[in-house]
């Protein structure tokens, strides 16, 4: 049976950088990683490196199990960022780390923070995230780092 | 990547690699609907800018944008039909010691959208390759690319920079060194 969180993305909200305080939490979403998820992976990101969908390939390099690629990992981190910054917000600088794994069976929560905002110009700010992907196993495994430019209020 | 058996000379593989870069490679495709709808399909994404051409039209991009994160991906050839003249094929040519490979970390600048319909087009570097050792490879090898990213108007879309670990297997370290790692 496939577990499916609601895909309710709040995209079309635009966030003011006016509204925005450092240490604002930003909600995210959850993902299940069943084998669906799986096959979902290898599609969108079209990686095809038998690790990321092949466990006897991925035990046989040491690993205990497949792993979620970076195609996926970057799309679930942006996806926290570009759904909280709105339509006219501006992904300009983005980093990630992959320092745990993400496997079949687990419960992924993408999830965000605000750490900083600086001015830009008369129409817009900067703000500074830190975004991450932790599961139910392993707590964090995929901190990263966006900085976004967002509307002012007029 | 390439698999080194006997001695593996780092200095000699970092001064013969380090600044070797591919030609400026056209993506093989238009930045595409298609595509950006498997991509927001892996993760539940339901943003209109990457998947309404109605409400891209209407955004002040003028078009569906691709998410920032699939800027190479456009600028690639893809993985069918083979191709070997890309980033891929630069990275497979590096000498290392170990021809498993871990993607660690990237970080990306993103000037600017890209809309569907673009040709965008990619350069890659190689910046940066050492040793360093890890739970499954006491002497993994670590190469770093920088990939440049330009439109069609030749105007600078995004600039990456990616590390990759690679290392031998468990049964290639032990056979090398003389003891099993982990």
């Amino acid at each position: 049976m496939t577990t499916r969180t609601s895909p309710n993305s709040i995209a079309t909200e635009q966030t003011y950088w006016d509204d925005v305080r450092v240490g604002d939490l930003i909600e995210g979403y959850d993902l299940t990683l069943d084998w669906t998820k799986m096959v979902e992976q290898v599609s969108g990101s079209q990686d095809f490196y038998p690790v990321h969908h092949d466990p006897e390939f991925a035990a046989e390099a040491g690993h205990p199990a497949i792993f979620y690629n970076t195609g996926w990992t970057q799309a679930a981190l942006c996806r926290v960022v570009t759904d909280w910054a709105g339509p006219a917000g501006w992904m300009s600088r983005f980093r990630f780390e992959m320092r745990r794994m993400n496997i079949p069976d687990d419960e992924v929560h993408a999830r965000g923070k605000v750490t900083g905002k600086s001015d830009l110009d008369d129409a817009h700010g900067l703000v500074e995230l830190e975004v991450w992907l932790e599961n139910d196993r392993l707590g964090v495994t995929t901190p990263g780092w966006a900085t976004v430019r967002l509307p002012r209020r007029k | 990547m390439v698999r080194v058996t006997g001695p593996y000379d780092l200095d000699a593989v970092r001064s013969e690699w380090i600044g070797r870069k591919t030609d400026v490679v056209p993506g093989r495709y238009p930045v595409e609907y298609d595509s950006i709808r498997r991509h927001c399909h892996m993760v539940e994404d339901t943003n209109p800018l990457f998947l309404d051409p109605e409400y891209g039209r209407q955004s002040e991009h003028g078009a569906v944008i691709a998410p920032p994160v699939m800027t190479r991906y456009f600028a690639g050839a893809g993985v069918w039909p083979p191709s070997s003249d890309n980033q891929v094929s630069l990275l497979l040519s590096v000498p290392t010691r170990g021809e498993r490979n871990i993607n660690l970390n990237t970080e990306w600048e993103y000037l600017q959208p890209a809309r569907v319909g673009d040709h965008l087009a990619s350069q890659t570097e190689v910046t940066d390759i050492y040793e360093k050792s890890i739970k499954l490879d006491p002497r993994s090898v670590w190469v770093v690319t920088e990939t440049r990213i330009t439109n069609q108007d030749g105007e600078l879309v995004a600039v990456g920079t990616n590390t990759l670990c690679t290392h031998r297997t468990p049964e290639q370290v032990e056979a090398e060194e003389g003891e099993r790692p982990l």
